[in-house]
């Protein structure tokens, strides 16, 4: 388990491979389960780690197409996209939940854009 | 915008551009009472038509979509022909009624097959088969298709009427708001998040939340109100509010404030899936989005009486829909409408551009359920709306107006 865990990402970012077992999600709504489901001082461990290597992390996904990551570079993305989930618990709010807000535990998600699949550059119009 | 110059601070004179709006204080009984609602039923939302989607999500002939509208629990199927048309049926096989397309999405070889008994309906609706049809007694294949929606499309968005006879065309529905805003590159925010809830609210409390930024300083203290109260506008004031017959534009002020650190990455590194400020957009609005054509804007909240809201900036837009259920009931639905990112890095700028809207939208939210417990309760007779508020005053009229309407209509008839 742990030669493969050590791997789960590009080089360069072990210092975010703790994060890869409750973080690397299969969509937008379960990140939002998980931020729920966390503690605030959790959610601070988390983004104190990301937001360091937030620009290295995009400066290597910027040369990636999506639908053509390797699978090291799909758990970076989304570790990057539960970063954006977290980001108003920390930034905003101090708490996991919006501050005096509507529960969002009561949105259901009806479409989402895909993780890491290629979006259709063309219009329809 | 040149950063050294101060931008002018929005002043008060919005309500005064309508004197016959009036300025007094708003009786709040259409916001809570039954019999209201069922005449609202009637005089609006039947007369009214509904977006449900959009044209690429059927882009290709046999693509189709199924969506339910709350309201009228109509389930309706939408699909596209071999001709390219985009066709719109109620999904009810006339057999014996069951759903005919179960699933929400997909693509259909060209047969949409009940799983019932398995009647099978072409792309246009036309019944093609009925399963082992000798043993039936002369049903006419030609006169037991599947029953049509009325349909219309606007900028790539896909209308339908909830009555068999719409009371007044798409076009005439849209109005000039319709032409003012046609034209904007609707159509290239292809990728989109939606979401749906149940607020225990009037539908027009739904209406009301983003329709007003006299909130956005005590709401909003840390979210959005940095970039909307920008430079002195520490009110947290409109550029403009143009009305438009039943339908309205609320254009905002704001300038680029100091972002979050997160933001700051989503900014640099994807910005054209930001709600943002954009200097060359590559295209010209059109005359209904930003109409001041102020330096200083950034969103207009375009709203489509009576359920219908683009919150719109240059590079992406969020439609919301209220879809009523009771006099104190709706479901509210978002759509997240973003360019499509070519590489992973511009995936990150519509997923901080969507949790932070999602999270904005619930503090707006908050509201909601208070309100509607002080109006059921009787514990607020009136509403009264700053100059800044006047899309609320704006709607209260037209609703007052309609219903005043229908009753002339209806003694008329007896």
């Amino acid at each position: 388990m742990h030669s493969q865990t050590s791997k789960s990402l590009p080089p360069g970012f072990e210092s975010i491979e703790p994060f890869v077992a409750t973080w690397v999600l299969p969509d937008a709504a379960a990140r939002m389960a998980q931020r729920q489901a966390s503690r605030i001082e959790e959610l601070r461990a988390f983004y104190n780690a990301m937001l360091p290597m937030g620009e290295a992390a995009l400066a290597w996904l910027r040369d990636y197409e999506l639908g053509a990551l390797p699978p090291e570079g799909e758990r970076l993305l989304k570790l990057m996209l539960a970063l954006a989930e977290v980001a108003p618990a920390v930034e905003w709010y101090d708490d996991p939940r919006v501050f005096d807000g509507f529960p969002v535990e009561r949105i259901t998600y009806l479409r989402q854009i895909h993780d890491t699949a290629a979006q259709g550059l063309e219009s329809a119009q | 915008m040149n950063e050294m110059s101060v931008p002018p601070v929005p002043g008060i004179g919005l309500t005064a551009k309508y004197p016959e709006i009036g300025t007094g204080p708003c009786d709040t009984a259409i916001y809570h009472d039954p019999a209201v609602y069922e005449k609202e039923m009637e005089a609006i939302f039947k007369r009214s038509w509904y977006m449900i989607g959009r044209v690429e999500q059927i882009a290709k002939p046999g693509d189709f979509f199924t969506y339910e509208m709350p309201t009228f629990r109509h389930e309706v199927l939408v699909c596209r022909d071999r001709d390219g048309n985009v066709n719109a049926f109620h999904n009810v096989c006339t057999h014996r009624g069951n759903m005919v397309e179960h699933r929400p999405e997909g693509h259909s070889q060209g047969l949409f097959m009940c799983r019932f008994h398995g009647w099978a309906f072409d792309l246009k609706g036309n019944l093609a088969r009925i399963r082992d049809e000798e043993g039936f007694f002369g049903v006419d294949k030609a006169c037991n298709g599947l029953k049509r929606v009325p349909t219309g499309i606007w900028q790539g968005f896909i209308f339908v009427s909830p009555t068999d006879e719409p009371y007044q065309s798409l076009e005439d529905f849209l109005g000039d708001q319709g032409r003012d805003t046609a034209g904007y590159p609707w159509g290239s925010c292809t990728q989109s998040y939606q979401t749906s809830m149940e607020v225990g609210c009037n539908w027009k409390l739904v209406n009301d939340s983003p329709a007003e930024v006299y909130h956005i300083p005590v709401l909003h203290p840390v979210s959005a109100a940095p970039t909307m109260m920008a430079s002195g506008n520490v009110m947290g004031r409109l550029l403009d509010t143009e009305i438009k017959g039943n339908h309205r534009t609320n254009s905002h002020y704001s300038v680029m404030g100091e972002p979050k650190p997160v933001q700051k990455l989503a900014y640099f590194h994807a910005a054209a899936a930001q709600n943002v400020a954009v200097e060359d957009k590559g295209y010209e609005l059109p005359v209904g989005i930003n109409p001041t054509r102020s330096p200083y804007w950034t969103v207009d909240l375009i709203m489509f009486f009576p359920t219908l809201a683009f919150t719109l900036s240059a590079g992406m837009y969020t439609a919301h829909q209220v879809w009523p259920l009771s006099a104190n009931r709706s479901i509210y639905q978002q759509r997240v409408f973003v360019r499509p990112a070519r590489t992973a890095a511009e995936r990150f700028g519509q997923e901080n551009t969507m949790v932070e809207f999602r999270d904005i939208v619930m503090e707006d939210f908050s509201t909601l359920e208070r309100i509607q417990r002080a109006l059921d309760t009787g514990q607020i007779k009136q509403f009264h709306y700053h100059d800044h508020e006047l899309a609320l005053r704006h709607q209260h009229k037209v609703v007052t107006d309609i219903l005043a309407a229908y009753d002339t209509e209806m003694e008329a008839q007896s």
